[in-house]
């Protein structure tokens, strides 16, 4: 039995884990991988001390700073699919088909990117819906796609796919965009991007692989179809809550719900941090923080019975 | 040995850390680039019926996408 079970390997994991193993908690952290979200960035820029690094490069940081604790269990390469909570303890299933007890939890598991949930949406994943535009944008020489979502992230696919696509047409559900200044000039001075407000995705659409979208136009409550061979999806992220949320409070948003002096959420034994949290800022930065007040609050109420 | 072909884009980073995963492992392998090299990507498609990085053939089994343990499997790594 554990007395902290850290779930997640992102920069809120990691830290969680560097300063558990440094407080001597007898701890445990599984990860499906390190690193989180920013892995796919080819290079970060606010990782404070680090003038520059990829997501990679930072993912293998993270790994090695951990394996570099003596004093904790690392179970990578699986995830938790089940928590029951004991009373006193919880006892934890993993995919890979481990039961683990642990008395306390620290809940790092991070976001997932938002799917757009329509019709034809899963059928074409990988037959030209896409949801890594740095990863498959080269792939669209020449072709026609939509970016969906006026974030910066929608507003970055835009960008990633200006080299080779003939025509982008980014696809907002408001009236304004949301991204970058910098970036919003740069996209509606491209004679390539088209941009169109006040619309709804409704269905994607194709045989084998994708040949346009349905869409619905608010402004004139028209109905109509887009001809595209790619739909890049970049409408946020969810976070990824379900595994406690018969245990803990959740918001509208599903994230836990935690006090900000604390890190601890609605369940006197279940800490929570980083972007599965109702933090405002989803940061790497904030997320490590985060966590470290996290585990010195559990080492607290360890040693203290605070 | 094992025939291992990547298809990858230099932007992706699944593709990198795939490529750094057969090295580590001393995995030898023929990389194409999907995003200059037309041909194999109409290759990639056929084989995999995908459109997105990176696809992996390990002996003409297809692998989309960095999938550790199912590459760990078809090489016999540990």
């Amino acid at each position: 039995m554990y007395d902290l079970l850290i779930i997640g390997g992102g920069p809120s994991g990691v830290a969680a884990g560097v300063y558990a193993a440094r407080k001597k908690i007898k701890a445990a952290l599984i990860a499906e991988s390190f690193g989180g979200q920013s892995y796919v960035s080819a290079d970060i820029q606010n990782w404070i001390g680090t003038k520059s690094i990829s997501g990679l490069d930072l993912a293998k940081t993270f790994e090695e700073h951990l394996r570099a604790q003596e004093d904790i269990e690392i179970i990578d390469g699986d995830v938790v699919v089940k928590i029951e909570d004991k009373g006193e303890s919880f006892s934890i299933e993993t995919k890979n088909g481990k039961t683990l007890e642990s008395k306390y939890l620290l809940i790092c598991s991070g976001s997932h990117r938002r799917h757009l949930n329509i019709p034809g949406e899963a059928e074409h994943e990988g037959r030209g819906v896409v949801y890594c535009s740095i990863c498959d944008a080269p792939l669209f020489r020449n072709k026609e796609v939509a970016v969906i979502g006026g974030g910066n992230a929608g507003l970055e696919a835009v960008v990633d796919l200006l080299p080779y696509a003939t025509k982008i047409t980014l696809i907002i559900r408001s009236d304004r965009m949301k991204g970058d200044a910098v970036t919003q000039e740069k996209i509606k001075a491209d004679p390539k991007v088209e941009i169109m407000y006040e619309i709804d995705t409704k269905e994607v659409l194709g045989e084998k692989m994708v040949s346009g979208i349905k869409y619905l136009d608010k402004k004139t409550n028209e109905e109509k179809e887009l001809a595209v061979q790619g739909v890049f999806v970049e409408i946020g992220a969810v976070p990824n809550s379900d595994i406690v949320k018969d245990l803990v409070n959740l918001n509208e948003l599903k994230e836990v719900v935690v006090d900000h002096k604390t890190e601890q959420t609605s369940h006197p034994r279940i800490w929570a941090v980083g972007d599965v949290s109702d933090v405002l800022y989803k940061q790497n930065n904030v997320s490590a923080g985060d966590a470290v007040k996290a585990v010195l609050n559990i080492y607290d109420r360890l040693v203290k019975g605070l | 040995m094992s025939q291992v072909v990547i298809y990858s884009t230099p932007t992706c980073v699944y593709c990198k850390a795939a490529k750094e995963y057969f090295t580590q492992n001393k995995v030898a392998y023929t990389e194409h680039n999907v995003a200059e090299d037309e041909k194999a990507l109409e290759e990639m498609q056929t084989k995999s019926g995908q459109f997105g990085v990176p696809v992996i053939d390990i002996d003409g089994n297809i692998i989309v996408g960095f999938d550790k343990s199912a590459i760990a499997k078809l090489l016999k790594l540990s």
